[in-house]
């Protein structure tokens, strides 16, 4: 019994360290500490897998740790000590393809803040798209009706920012696109 | 009951026409004016009459520091210097610069809280301050040196803490548009001028002395690890640039650019930033990257590191090691400051052949910043630049220049984005040589006057950014919609106002700044999405209310207001919220006197009448809605025709400011149809001696 909770502490901590460098734990990561113990390794797409693997017990011991499931059905885990809600998301949709990592944060950003998403921001961590791929990305989405709400616009110092339709205006975006771009350096 | 802690306890006051030197007792005399601009002003209005000119040997300058100078509480290191602004237009009228640094902690542990300095030097001295030993000395041989120099010689003789204040050539030439500088890179515009009129190159200030904390200590410590909890980035920006994994929100409009792999390139070794969790507050001073954040991802191989004011850990300084300037330009390669300082040199370009973020623009601001904090030079909120552009591509200098003159310059190389074009133009602004030069200095009002061009002409071009008596606008409808508008009105000088502004531009999502505001204003209708503003209402006019009065406190304080407000956070846990009574808390604590939130605002809105009624009787007006707080036109209208107050505009609407200012002047007391304070306003704010005087010139409605 010892041992198995030294071992839900084991997990948790990996949990947590992944957190803080800013990556999720997959189910599967975290079987190898629970294969010790006996537990039964849950079936692909049983998510959240918890049931006999421990994980229950892991979840309920540790108020901090969440759960989420990919479209594919594995789980992944992280530490709201240490990541964001939507820092996770985030990451979570980086599993699921460009494609959606793009529409949906541009979506976020037009309907939350509200903002267009400069195009730059997918460059950099955590979605760390190369120009080439994320060239394709917009190609592709812009074939698929799935994703016909997110535009392009371009600044007057020739940045591409991208909005979702459903949430802002054309106009509206590029006004907004503008004052990130130009405006507020302008006006420090 | 004070207990005497925060203040220094004296006033030091200097006659250089005669050489006095005497004290007076600050809590006696100023206590109800805390400190800062508040002991600016009540000086000014008790001793420097209407009709005085800004470089008459009458005129004073106030160096005025607050209560919480030198405590250690963050963000405290703000010196208020206030005179006659010698830029505003068509009348210089009383006004006020503040630099950081480190002469505030100086001057207090010198055991004083202010400096006011009257009178004018029969030739060129330096003021030496160690601690109670306070001497006019020689600067002969400092005349005509710039302010490295100057700096370093009085180091050189008081050591290496003492803080020097000093002016350069622009200064010492009474070139209006001249700044005061302490610590090599911290500087207040428009003073410098002042300073030279009177002779006096310098201030060497060196205090061993220490303050008092009237309360308890522990309880200090506490109010001072809130302060940092909440702090933010600079500018009080609450999210990262980036996204972070401990961060629920993130703004590509953030000065907070610290990331995992963004590293001070030039230390050595290499400095990696971090994440900067904001519970880690030893890692506050990494957060901020000003180069960075408006000179692009470039800037990162040329950081040393962050530098700033005392006991500050925002450092919005940036030490940058450009080494191809040493080869191309002669120049150190070292250089730092922040914000205009940083873009001063830039910001005269229109382009640059690799674009407004590549090597060259970089090499523009280090050209700049060599040059304009060695000769003394103000940007007035980046007017001269935007004047410059303006005068230079639509044909002015060419018509107004003598053929000669306008042949020195190397317009090419000012077109192509040269930055040794600055060496051409900046030093003959600080030497006032030739008519460009001469007249650039005056500042935009009395260059304009100088070549017959109406004022009129400026206010209609919104890119000029010109609001109205020789200044631009500082943070106006583009941030706040008609509460930027309002504050825009009141100052005789561009406003320095970032209550608002730092608020609305926190990073945070409109529906949390929402709630934020329905807290502090009593409506989530004080704020608005940006660009999407909606019609006038009360929560509005008290939200403008409250942003002045809070710059005016911080200002008295010696509190940053380039860095408050502190009602917002970066702290999840705490809803995103700050304190709204840490000001109060600080200063109880600090100085004994028992001072909640509403009583410690009444102060800053008796500074801030104050103010109102210098400005008034040395108008000599009453009539301040139609003659002193006026609006622009370019801020009623829309470059691309949409209507005001829809989405995808910053223009605002006629009638609806209108009736924004009855609004506001409700809310501050002051008769609607003047925009003056009434009778019993002066009255409640212990002002009565001040309405009576001005009831006798007729100038209370």
């Amino acid at each position: 019994m010892e041992e198995k909770t030294s071992k839900r502490r084991e997990a948790a901590d990996i949990v947590r360290e992944k957190s803080k460098a800013g990556f999720l734990v997959s189910a599967e990561e975290l079987f190898p500490t629970f294969d010790s113990e006996g537990a039964a390794k849950p079936e692909t797409g049983d998510a959240p897998t918890r049931g006999e693997s421990g994980l229950d017990s892991l979840m309920a011991e540790n108020t901090d740790l969440n759960a989420l499931r990919a479209k594919s059905g594995t789980s992944f885990y992280y530490s709201s000590q240490f990541m964001s809600d939507p820092y996770a998301r985030m990451l979570l949709r980086k599993q699921e393809g460009a494609a959606e990592l793009v529409a949906n944060t541009v979506r976020e950003d037009s309907d939350r803040y509200p903002r267009p998403t400069p195009l730059d921001v997918f460059k950099e961590s955590p979605f760390d798209l190369g120009p080439e791929e994320l060239h394709s990305c917009l190609e592709g989405m812009s074939n698929q009706n799935e994703f016909q709400d997110i535009s392009q616009l371009t600044t007057s110092v020739g940045h591409v920012f991208l909005y979702s339709s459903k949430y802002l205006d054309r106009d509206y975006a590029l006004m907004l696109a503008e004052w990130i771009d130009v405006g507020q350096f302008e006006n420090p | 009951m004070v207990t005497k802690g925060g203040w220094a306890g004296k006033v030091l006051r200097v006659d250089l026409s005669t050489g006095r030197i005497w004290t007076e007792d600050t809590i006696e005399k100023y206590k109800e004016y805390l400190g800062g601009t508040g002991i600016g002003y009540k000086v000014f209005w008790d001793e420097v009459p209407a009709g005085t000119k800004p470089f008459d040997p009458a005129n004073k300058v106030i160096f005025a520091v607050g209560p919480l100078a030198g405590t250690g509480a963050p963000s405290s290191s703000r010196t208020a210097i206030t005179t006659l602004w010698p830029t505003c237009w068509p009348k210089p009228l009383v006004a006020s610069g503040h630099m950081g640094g480190h002469f505030a902690a100086e001057l207090k542990y010198a055991g004083f809280d202010a400096l006011v300095i009257e009178g004018k030097a029969e030739r060129p001295v330096w003021l030496s301050i160690a601690d109670k030993k306070v001497e006019i000395k020689d600067a002969r041989g400092l005349w005509g040196e710039g302010i490295r120099r100057t700096t370093y010689e009085i180091n050189h003789l008081m050591g290496p803490e003492a803080s020097v204040a000093a002016i350069g050539q622009a200064g010492e030439n009474q070139v209006p548009m001249s700044v005061v500088m302490n610590s090599v890179s911290h500087s207040a515009g428009g003073a410098g001028g002042i300073m030279g009129s009177k002779n006096l190159k310098a201030i060497g200030v060196r205090g061993t002395g220490s303050l008092r904390i009237a309360r308890n200590k522990e309880d200090w410590e506490k109010a001072v690890k809130l302060h940092l909890s909440i702090l933010g980035a600079n500018n009080q920006h609450v999210v990262p640039n980036s996204p972070q994994p401990w961060a629920e929100y993130y703004s590509v409009g953030s000065r907070w650019m610290a990331s995992k792999g963004r590293r001070w390139e030039k230390s050595n070794p290499a400095i990696e930033t971090g994440p900067c969790d904001p519970h880690q507050l030893n890692r506050i001073a990494y957060r901020t990257n000003n180069a960075a954040y408006f000179l692009g991802e470039g800037a990162w191989q040329y950081t040393v590191r962050g530098n700033g004011c005392t006991s500050c850990p925002i450092r919005c300084h940036t030490l940058l090691r450009v080494p191809a300037v040493a080869t191309k330009y002669g120049i150190p390669e070292y250089g730092q400051n922040t914000c205009g300082g940083l873009n001063f040199g830039r910001t005269f370009y229109r382009s640059f052949p690799d674009g407004p973020r590549g090597q060259t623009s970089i090499e523009a601001c280090m050209v700049g910043m060599h040059m304009t904090d060695d000769l003394g030079l103000w940007n007035n909120y980046n007017q001269i630049q935007r004047d410059f552009i303006k005068l230079y591509y639509d044909g002015t200098l060419k018509s107004k220049l003598g053929e000669n003159e306008f042949k020195s310059y190397s317009w090419d190389k000012y077109e192509k984005g040269d930055p040794s074009f600055l060496f051409e133009l900046l030093p003959r602004i600080a030497n006032k040589e030739g008519a460009l030069g001469t007249a650039l200095g005056l500042g935009t009002g009395y260059h304009l006057e100088l070549w017959g061009i109406s004022e009129e002409e400026w206010k209609k071009d919104p890119a000029l950014q010109y609001w109205k008596m020789g200044h631009p606008k500082h943070h106006s409808n583009e941030d706040a919609g008609q509460c930027g508008v309002i504050i825009n009105t009141q100052y005789n000088r561009d406003a320095q106002c970032h209550s608002h502004s730092n608020f609305t531009r926190n990073g945070l999502p409109v529906e949390v700044q929402k709630r934020l505001a329905a807290d502090i204003w009593g409506s989530a209708d004080a704020v608005d999405a940006v660009g999407a503003f909606t019609p006038m209402n009360r929560a509005k006019a008290k939200m403008a209310k409250w942003s002045l009065l809070r710059k005016e406190l911080h200002d008295s304080l010696s509190l940053c207001n380039w860095m408050g407000p502190w009602v917002a956070s970066p702290l999840k846990e705490r809803g995103y919220r700050g304190e709204d009574t840490l000001e109060s808390l600080l200063y109880t604590l600090a100085t004994g006197d028992e001072k909640n939130r509403d009583e410690l605002d009444l102060a800053a809105e008796r500074i801030f009448n104050l103010h109102r009624a210098i400005t008034i009787r040395d108008m000599g007006t009453k009539d301040m809605r139609t003659r002193h707080d006026t609006i622009p036109p370019w801020v009623f209208e829309d470059p691309q025709g949409k209507p005001s107050l829809t989405k995808g505009t910053i223009h605002m609407d006629k009638q609806d400011m209108e009736k924004a200012m009855d609004l506001y002047y409700e809310e501050m007391g002051w008769d609607k149809i003047s925009g003056a304070p009434t009778a019993s306003t002066y009255r409640k704010l212990g002002l009565a001696a001040v309405g009576d005087e001005l009831k006798k010139k007729g100038l209370v409605p």
